[in-house]
């Protein structure tokens, strides 16, 4: 009897060893989604399961070669931060068919029968938040600009329209400018950068994450408009909070990547174990950071 | 010469005519806008006249809300609040009335029946508590997420444009009013020194 519980444990132990889980991230040239891939990889690590992370490097031709390697190299699960919310659809559906449960991180794809589930971040109710604080840090008037995301991302336009469906009923505060920096910090300073040849005198920026946020804020800074100029993140990446503290840039939204990692790799643990019945998409709540409550939060998370 | 005239003209009206329909501009918040069929506007009119006005009955008081969270916060949030979203922030549908101690341009402060002082917004109504705090509303029902955040701003487009404008007109300090609507507050981070709550149901008693 000890002989047949004994081998039972070894051969479980054995599977759960087999078991490969792949890491796809849309890209690994931001601090955020290196946090996110490589806490979902060691929480895959730890659970037991070879654990390898791929770089879509934000391109969709790219991402469908990372699945197709997956897939060939036997991956058991996919835990998956796409890079196009209807692009990416065919790569999760492609896993789909070869059996290989795909569990999306922080990105969503614009089908609900497709991954196994999908573990979002609330960007829409953040940018709310963060829309009013901004205006009530711009007394309700002056002029900005908005730096958004990827165009292709459904969170670019989910923090775009959170923010203006606050800000936009104050008629006193004009957008002078809109324009994409990809989620990226040197294209965001590139943006930035042209944008105050146009408008030089614009009170803030609003931008879809804190890479860019860095990238917009070290702009003004060459300008000599930092002391003036307000600006918004959304992530909670550490040179925000840093920023933040600092009094340099205004306010963030904490995004939990390290909640979306873990909960992502705990369902594909789950799935192997035989449970399917995940639900298609949770959200996880983001939460507004500005200097008055700084002391609550760290990198990429809030302090216990 | 009149030929060749005319030739140009031709030439430089048909460049015209293909650059004027190969170049336009557009927001790209509209390119993105295009393809999407659900009609938020009318699920949130449905969704505030059946889900949210029918409940009023059964919607517990801010009084026994705030007791009850005082007293065991945790089991309070358990029994009373909602959340779409899993972390901190959960919403709580709530009514009741009070006194009306002062006004600004945000807020309208309330001593209510129970002696609590809460605020009911009357600017700032934006964000998911009427959308989250029923409970009602499954995430999974929707093929993307930006159909859910439509109906939250829906939600609170009809509270601002219909039910705020005639009671701001008429509420003055020192009136009883009643009110129902919906909070949010932060689990690992308590504070309901300042609650907010934002109305769907809000009238001045005779």
């Amino acid at each position: 009897m000890l002989v047949l519980v004994f081998s039972a444990c070894r051969n479980d132990k054995k599977s759960v060893q087999h078991k490969k889980i792949a890491v796809i991230v849309s890209t690994l040239n931001n601090p955020w989604f290196v946090f996110l891939a490589q806490t979902a990889a060691a929480q895959a690590e730890s659970m037991g399961y070879d654990a390898k992370i791929f770089d879509s490097q934000n391109n969709t031709a790219l991402e469908s070669d990372n699945f197709d390697n997956a897939i060939a190299s036997g991956y058991n699960a996919i835990l998956f931060n796409p890079t196009d919310a209807n692009g990416s659809v065919s790569n999760v559906l492609k896993a789909k068919k070869a059996g290989v449960p795909v569990f999306c991180m922080d990105r969503e794809v614009n089908s609900v029968n497709a991954a196994t589930s999908q573990i979002l971040s609330d960007s829409y109710s953040g940018c709310v938040d963060l829309a009013k604080c901004f205006v009530q840090a711009l007394h309700k008037k002056g002029t900005y600009v908005e730096i958004l995301g990827l165009v292709a991302d459904n969170n670019t336009w989910n923090r775009s329209k959170g923010f203006h469906s606050l800000v936009d009923y104050y008629p006193g505060l004009k957008m002078v400018a809109q324009q994409s920096a990809d989620f990226d910090r040197n294209k965001a300073m590139e943006v930035m950068e042209s944008i105050l040849q146009a408008h030089p005198d614009i009170d803030a920026v609003f931008c879809g994450n804190d890479a860019m946020a860095s990238g917009a804020y070290q702009a003004l800074a060459a300008a000599g408009k930092a002391n003036h100029v307000k600006v918004f993140g959304f992530d909670g990446s550490a040179d925000v909070i840093e920023a933040i503290k600092d009094k340099k840039i205004t306010a963030t939204c904490m995004q939990f990547p390290k909640v979306m990692a873990q909960t992502a790799a705990q369902y594909a643990d789950e799935y192997f174990k035989g449970k399917r019945d995940f639900p298609k998409k949770i959200q996880v709540a983001a939460e507004l950071v500005t200097y008055n409550n700084i002391d609550d939060y760290i990198a990429f998370g809030k302090k216990n | 010469m009149a030929k060749k005239l005319l030739k140009y003209i031709v030439i430089l009206v048909i460049c015209l005519f293909v650059a004027y329909n190969s170049v336009y501009f557009k927001k790209l918040s509209d390119v993105n806008a295009t393809g999407n069929t659900f009609n938020a506007a009318a699920y949130s009119q449905n969704y505030l006249e059946n889900d949210l006005l029918k409940s009023l009955n059964h919607i517990p008081s801010t009084d026994t809300i705030l007791t009850f969270i005082k007293a065991n916060p945790n089991d309070a949030f358990n029994k009373y609040s909602h959340a779409l979203d899993i972390g901190n922030i959960k919403y709580f549908m709530t009514k009741g009335s009070g006194t009306v101690i002062a006004i600004d341009e945000s807020d309208i402060y309330l001593k209510t029946t129970g002696n609590q002082n809460i605020k009911i917004a009357t600017e700032y109504v934006f964000g998911n508590a009427l959308r989250d705090a029923p409970g009602t509303i499954n995430i999974n029902d929707f093929t993307n997420t930006a159909d859910l955040n439509n109906i939250s701003a829906e939600v609170d487009k009809m509270v601002r444009d219909s039910i705020l404008p005639p009671f701001k007109k008429q509420v003055k300090k020192g009136d009883q009013i009643e009110y129902a609507g919906a909070f949010e507050l932060n689990q690992q981070h308590l504070n309901t020194d300042s609650l907010e709550i934002i109305p769907f149901y809000l009238k001045i008693k005779k």
